[in-house]
């Protein structure tokens, strides 16, 4: 008997959602090691890192869900991380996204985190959803609006700093919206 | 992705993929002293984490720690395998044992069954293993393996550990498949 890791592959418009692998290290590497990871409990060194992506990968082993690496579907260039993240101890099941800097800019976030709720929704059944944010990150409380997501409540995270809970849609407030946003 | 965590078994002892189920066991091993020599106590919450690391980093190197589980009570009594995260001196042969399961020869037993693994499987020419400098069963399982000591590393937590140069390939009479198989 052995025991074998099935992710499963989303794709949207220019984007393809697939499971996380070595070869993704050496870009989050160069990002953690930055001050552009300061809103993700960076910056670190390369060993946590590592430790950082392998947590991410056994989170799917242990719960069945968890972090995407987001690829562009027309270079193949890695663009970051999307998902769905709920470890022990973790405040409530969270859509997450962590767009590579040279990344940025390009709406590449907004269509993996919407991919990813459907996900949680649709597939997983999720009945609701969080985003925890650094109050400092803009563009990442932008994205949650343009979601529809409200802010509700700041707290003070070890770490991580004072984060704000943004609240997502409801499953069917989600499904309206993207059917307004397909049509 | 699909990487496949193989079963290897032994006399007493089945090796398998690291699962939630093994939690508990986790919680109690990493909250006992036993920790001491792997960095330390941890809450529950760096537990969760760490067995999700146990998984990832079969995904991330293609091996990795089996959960070993004592064959006739079917209790996870360690965590044995293949060891090599970034920032490690080189690819390690890792077993801890659980409270109440030491001194029976398991880690020994389990370990073998790793190195062979290594050796037959993956094709690795060399191994070594980290020996906190106090953790004297731990030597044991490392002497009686026929390791020989090689150094010093300075791990960035646990402190200075013992470096022990596994057996080459060659230099194993009895290597062969039949030893995990």
């Amino acid at each position: 008997m052995s025991v074998a890791l099935n992710i499963p592959q989303l794709e949207t418009e220019r984007l393809i959602l697939r499971a996380p692998r070595a070869a993704d290290f050496e870009p989050e590497s160069v990002f953690y090691a930055s001050d552009e990871a300061r809103f993700l409990g960076g910056p670190q060194e390369a060993s946590a890192t590592w430790r950082t992506l392998a947590v991410m990968i056994g989170h799917w082993v242990l719960r069945g869900y968890g972090f995407w690496a987001v690829e562009d579907k027309a270079s193949g260039a890695y663009l970051g991380r999307v998902g769905l993240w709920n470890p022990m101890g973790w405040r409530e099941e969270e859509i997450s996204w962590a767009l590579m800097p040279y990344a940025q800019g390009r709406g590449f976030a907004t269509e993996a985190a919407f991919a990813v709720r459907r996900h949680a929704y649709e597939v997983l059944g999720w009945q609701t959803a969080i985003s925890q944010i650094s109050v400092e990150n803009e563009p990442s409380k932008a994205l949650a609006r343009r979601m529809g997501a409200q802010l509700e409540t700041t707290y003070d995270v070890p770490d991580f700093g004072m984060m704000e809970v943004w609240r997502h849609l409801s499953p069917a407030a989600a499904r309206k919206q993207d059917a307004e946003a397909a049509a | 992705m699909t990487v496949t965590i193989p079963t290897l078994e032994t006399e007493r002892l089945n090796l398998r993929a690291p699962s939630l189920e093994d939690f508990p066991a986790l919680c109690a091993f990493y909250d006992s002293e036993r920790a001491h020599f792997v960095g330390g106590q941890m809450d529950r919450e760096k537990v969760w984490r760490h067995l999700a690391l146990e998984a990832g980093h079969w995904n991330l190197m293609g091996y990795g720690r089996w959960t070993v589980v004592e064959k006739e009570t079917g209790k996870p009594c360690g965590m044995v395998g293949l060891w090599n995260p970034e920032g490690w001196p080189e690819a390690e042969i890792g077993w801890d044992l659980f409270d109440g399961f030491g001194g029976k020869g398991y880690a020994t037993e389990a370990a073998l069954a790793a190195r062979s693994y290594a050796y037959d499987v993956l094709g690795w020419q060399t191994a070594i293993s980290l020996v906190a400098p106090d953790n004297h069963p731990s030597r044991k399982v490392a002497q009686r393996m026929g390791a020989k000591q090689d150094g010093i590393f300075s791990h960035v937590r646990f402190g200075d550990v013992e470096i022990w140069r596994h057996m080459a390939p060659a230099d194993i009479a009895d290597g062969g498949m039949e030893s995990y198989a």
